[in-house]
């Protein structure tokens, strides 16, 4: 969560909102917040840590374990209306990817501002395709697979 | 409801820590502006 942290501003210029939750209570949040983050990140995780006892959050977005009694690494991005458009889960041994986190929340604005949509790897100021009629069946014009790298 | 893309997100309230203090957070307040939901298994952990 700390590499989220690191990248907040990022996320912050771009409109949105970092909330993290795991079962842990706020008190504890505080603790870690106290001993630990602080000393990882000036000044602390910037955003709201939620606390979701009993994983009723958790079961209502499908990562929580019932068996370990913890929430999995789940990421979810959600638009300005409430509606999911990206979402990832991890199994607990691998960390998440902030860039990538930060070019589908770009990707999801340029198609929601454009109604363009973007093609694989796809990052600002890279081309974007208007589906269409025209292009069906012409994507191989407007747009090769070695451009997403 | 399953979560799926392209469907609503569900609400929830959570007692959170923030900005130095205790609160209620609720997914909703956040409308009208892009939310990054992030769940992870516990404080005090490595990843």
């Amino acid at each position: 969560m700390t590499a989220v942290a690191a990248k907040y501003a990022e996320i912050r210029k771009l409109g949105a909102e970092v909330l993290s939750v795991s079962v842990d209570s706020h008190f504890v949040h505080k603790m870690w917040q106290e001993h630990e983050l602080s000393k990882m990140i000036p000044g602390g995780v910037p955003y709201p840590m939620l606390s979701d006892p009993g994983g009723r959050i958790g079961r209502a977005y499908a990562v929580y374990d019932e068996a370990a009694g913890v929430d999995i690494r789940g990421r979810f991005l959600i638009d300005p209306d409430g509606v999911i458009q990206a979402m990832e889960v991890l199994a607990p041994a691998v960390g998440r990817n902030v860039g990538e986190l930060i070019r589908q929340l770009q990707a999801f604005q340029h198609a929601r501002q454009t109604g363009q949509v973007t093609p694989s790897g796809w990052a600002p100021g890279k081309q974007a395709l208007t589906p269409g009629p025209e292009l069906t069946g012409k994507v191989f014009e407007a747009w090769k697979p070695g451009e997403a790298d | 409801m399953a979560v799926m893309v392209g469907r609503a997100a569900p609400d929830f309230e959570a007692n959170a820590f923030v900005d130095g203090t205790f609160g209620v957070v609720k997914l909703s307040d956040y409308k009208g502006q892009w939310v990054v939901l992030c769940f992870y298994p516990g404080d005090f952990t490595f990843v």
